[in-house]
């Protein structure tokens, strides 16, 4: 019998049409938050990583007007003042936990681009785990379909269960 | 009988706190997660930073300036931290787990007494 197992705990395999309905219906519902929980961090990841081009070709199309180029700086995100493009030599970027480096205009466009690479890996990743989760909660979800038709089936027949 | 059923009821709104008091003690390790990564990078990228970078720290609203040795001493020292912090709380969420464990068994376990003294008396 080739019985559908687990992955989520890749030393151990279960069996699991042995499971009892309740059982099976608590690793459903542990599967989908699982999968819920890591399609929003998919989400985020995705945004993030927008972000991060976002700067990228905010640094490249910003600067390359060159120094005294009138812009407008926001104070706040509806009012804005007049200004000018001070410096395009060196730009200063958020490197996170608050540390900020001033870099060259094309060494920030590397580090945004490594960012977006970096973030793309871990897209990879994660995408492979999520479809190990949805491919476990199918499965998880067809043996509990079967069982519940066959208890109803069987119910029927023996009047009490 | 009534007091088996008390009895019962306190297990499971015992074993419901530590399983809520488990989520949050998951969801602190999940964020000092996060963090040791976002300090991870900071540090890798002090590695690739050519020497003569100047570094800034956000302190409040204001931009500092800040010595590079310095820089990376703190992020040194908070990666430590950080590391020290999840060992604790891994340890912690494993005797939590544990705990919960052994509260659900003790569930499982009168739960079905119960059943069968309710059997034996219909």
């Amino acid at each position: 019998m080739s019985s559908p197992t687990t992955t989520t705990s890749p030393p151990q395999t279960i069996d699991l049409t042995a499971l009892p309905v309740a059982q099976l219906t608590n690793v459903k519902n542990q599967l989908t938050s699982e999968l819920q929980h890591l399609t929003t961090s998919f989400s985020q990841l995705k945004q993030a990583q927008a972000k991060f081009r976002d700067c990228g070709n905010n640094v490249r199309d910003g600067l390359e007007r060159g120094e005294g180029t009138p812009i407008l700086v926001p104070l706040t995100p509806s009012l804005y003042v007049p200004g000018k493009l001070a410096s395009t030599d060196t730009v200063l970027v958020d490197i996170g936990t608050g540390f900020y480096v001033e870099k060259t205009p094309p060494a920030a466009r590397e580090f945004y681009s490594r960012k977006v690479e970096e973030l793309g890996r871990n897209l990879q990743d994660l995408e492979k785990i999520v479809q190990g989760k949805q491919g476990n909660l199918n499965v998880v979800e067809d043996v509990l379909r079967q069982k519940v038709i066959a208890e109803s089936s069987k119910g029927g027949g023996e009047s009490s269960v | 009988m009534a007091s088996d059923q008390q009895k019962l009821q306190s297990l499971i709104d015992a074993y419901q706190k530590l399983q809520n008091d488990l989520q949050a003690t998951v969801t602190a390790r999940q964020k000092l997660e996060s963090q040791q990564q976002e300090n991870k990078g900071v540090q890798k990228e002090f590695t690739l930073l050519p020497p003569t970078s100047q570094i800034y720290k956000l302190i409040g609203p204001v931009l500092l300036k800040q010595d590079r040795s310095e820089a990376v001493m703190a992020v040194e020292g908070r990666l430590e931290f950080i590391d020290k912090e999840i060992k604790r709380i891994e340890s912690q969420i494993q005797s939590m787990q544990s705990e919960s464990e052994n509260k659900k068994m003790e569930v499982y376990r009168l739960q079905t007494q119960l059943q069968q003294q309710g059997e034996s008396v219909s």
